[in-house]
């Protein structure tokens, strides 16, 4: 690090200069991944949040909640296997909704759960609501934007079946839709306006059971139901419809953009090795070895990255406080960690070929050299 | 007396496309503690060759070179850069110096290659620069020094590791006459005062009468003027 450490103080306005390249490059990593899984939270964050280690599906629904429908006996099954309070039935529907005496629609997911079980969300704001009480929904705070309060009443576009808004949660939505909760007993009213043809109404059953179980306990349950399918809860978050396809997308974005800083950060160190080609051969005639002067590159880029990288998650703290609420930002330290290590992974591959030059360099360069 | 280089019957040739050429042919040499040899030759002879094979650079096709009654046959690229980092002193033509290392940071270089403690680096490095009339150009850059200063710089980094031997490579082609006499008048001094070996490759006449023994390189092999 002898070198490289005093080169960088010799040179500095090249050096700021690379890395205010290498900051970018890196705050762009780091942003685009930060905002791949905020959307990825936003878009499912009421699967996400859910305490449950797996899902009872139906067979063959794709691991959708929405295309899967269980009976009672499946759920009487489960709570056999893991314990009354370790499993707990869900449904759910996607709807559009208008708050009364007004026009504006939202598109919203229906979810119905038990209220006292572990699937209930948070209250932030007004009431909580219980497995008895009528027509009373909590719903997530983004529906204030859409002018709807405590108290609001909401309206079922296809049914007119109609809910009272009772307290507001936070972070809450399933597909990029708001989420609203209610219990068992309104949603059964809201299934018996739209009876299913060979299916007595009164019938209970659910599009899915959230499990907290052991890995024994699984396998058990397997074979209890053979027609169903137990899948963890980051397959049903994938299963969520429209993430796949998003986080498809921006990872490819991130993947490219660790494709380009690698080319440019090792088009960068090869152009300046390139130009110190001659220091090098002077250096090997009277005495240097290659591994020392590979370190001295090595060492440089690591240097230069983390110190990049550094500032750059300080930018990130900065923009992260600047963003609007409803830009989805989420950066947690597990991934900053895992997106930084890849970053000096790359940039140590980029400098790659300015060792291969280094070690090719023949210290006979040094004699008979006439001018530099 | 021991001789610090001995270059016993060298051969190197090289292939040009089919034919192959001689550069050197069974040029042999010693030079002993104190002296300095001054080694001319037409452009094209092979003093940069004979300068390579002699500074452990290159391999000659057959032959035998010794430094400090060692013989470098067999020696790997590991064990070379050993011998001319501790045994070897070097002074280029040109592009010498680093150009970001402070004049005594390029001192300290090499000690620090070579594994000597700092203390002991920095104390010798400063006396080098003093003997070298350096010492008011010990934190310069080299792009603030002049020509000989340059010269003079590399002329102490070459004595930094106390070699056997040091090797001059035109080393007053880029000065006008008055510094290239300093600077050989330099390297005279040193290798008396050290009682280390130096072999000169130059094409300046008016250094000549500061050597011990001139050759000149003809067909292959060193003869006496
Ligand atoms: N690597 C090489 N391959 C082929 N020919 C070489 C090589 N190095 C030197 N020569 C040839 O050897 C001869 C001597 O070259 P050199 O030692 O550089 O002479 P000088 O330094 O006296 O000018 C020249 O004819 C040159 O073309
Ligand atoms: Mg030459």
């Amino acid at each position: 690090m002898y070198l490289a450490l005093r080169e960088i103080r010799f040179a500095k306005t090249r050096y700021v200069m690379i890395v205010m390249i290498m900051l970018l490059i890196s705050f762009l990593v780091l942003f685009v991944t930060g905002l791949a899984k905020g959307l990825a939270y936003a878009n499912a964050s009421s699967v996400k949040n859910m305490a449950a280690s797996h899902f009872v599906l139906q067979k063959d629904s794709d691991h959708r909640f929405g295309r899967s429908q269980l009976t009672e006996e499946a759920l009487t099954t489960a709570r056999t296997v893991v314990g009354d309070d370790k499993a707990t039935p869900l449904n759910l529907r996607m709807a559009t909704v208008t708050e009364k005496g007004m026009s504006l629609k939202s598109d919203v997911t229906l979810f119905a759960i038990d209220m006292t079980g572990w699937l209930a969300p948070k209250v932030v704001e007004g009431q909580g609501i219980a497995n008895d009480t009528q027509g009373q929904v909590l719903v997530d705070r983004k529906l204030k934007e859409s002018g709807i309060q405590v108290g609001s009443t909401l309206i079922d576009q296809m049914t007119g079946a109609s809910w009272t808004v009772s307290g507001f949660v936070a972070n809450e939505s399933y597909s990029h839709t708001p989420s609203v909760f209610m219990n068992e007993q309104d949603w059964l009213k809201l299934q018996s306006f739209t009876p299913v043809s060979g299916q007595d109404s009164s019938d209970k059953t659910y599009n899915a059971i959230a499990l907290k179980a052991s890995e024994d306990q699984l396998a058990q349950l397997r074979a209890k139901l053979p027609d169903s399918d137990i899948i963890s809860k980051s397959d049903t978050v994938s299963a969520v419809p429209g993430y796949k396809e998003e986080q498809g997308s921006l990872l490819m974005m991130i993947a490219f953009l660790y494709i380009i800083s690698a080319m440019v950060l090792a088009v960068f160190f090869f152009v300046i090795t390139i130009q110190k080609i001659g220091q090098f051969g002077i250096l090997k005639a009277i005495g240097a070895k290659t591994g020392y002067l590979a370190r001295n590159v090595i060492g440089q880029v690591l240097l230069l990255s983390i110190g990049s990288l550094a500032v750059s998650l300080g930018l990130i703290r900065l923009m992260y406080e600047a963003l609007p609420a409803s830009m989805p930002f989420q950066l947690d330290s597990s991934t900053i960690l895992l997106s930084c290590s890849l970053f000096i992974i790359t940039a140590v591959l980029g400098s790659l070929l300015s060792v291969y030059k280094v070690a090719r360099t023949d210290a006979l360069d040094a004699i008979g050299r006439t001018a530099a | 007396m021991k001789p610090m280089l001995k270059i016993d019957e060298v051969t190197r040739t090289f292939h040009d496309g089919d034919s192959e050429i001689t550069v050197l042919n069974k040029l042999s040499l010693q030079v002993g503690a104190g002296e300095l040899v001054a080694v001319m030759g037409p452009s094209g002879s092979g003093k940069s060759t004979f300068l390579s094979i002699a500074g452990a650079l290159l391999t000659p096709t057959s032959g035998e070179v010794a430094i400090d009654g060692v013989s470098l046959s067999g020696m790997g690229s590991h064990e070379l850069a050993e011998l001319r980092l501790k045994r070897i002193g070097f002074i280029f033509q040109s592009a010498n110096l680093i150009p970001y290392l402070k004049v005594k940071e390029q001192l300290l270089l090499v000690a620090q290659l070579a594994g000597m403690p700092s203390g002991e680096a920095s104390k010798r490095a400063a006396a080098l620069l003093d003997r070298m009339g350096l010492k008011q150009r010990q934190n310069y850059y080299p792009d603030k020094l002049s020509g000989g200063e340059k010269q003079r710089v590399a002329i102490a980094r070459a004595w930094m590791n106390s070699p056997a031997v040091l090797f001059a490579d035109e080393p007053t082609a880029s000065l006008d006459a008055e510094r290239g006499q300093d600077v050989v008048r330099m390297i005279a001094e040193e290798v008396k005062a050290e009682g280390k070996a130096a072999v000169m490759v130059t094409h300046d006449e008016r250094v000549l009468p500061l050597c011990d023994r001139v050759l000149y390189l003809k067909n292959g092999a060193l003869v006496e003027a």
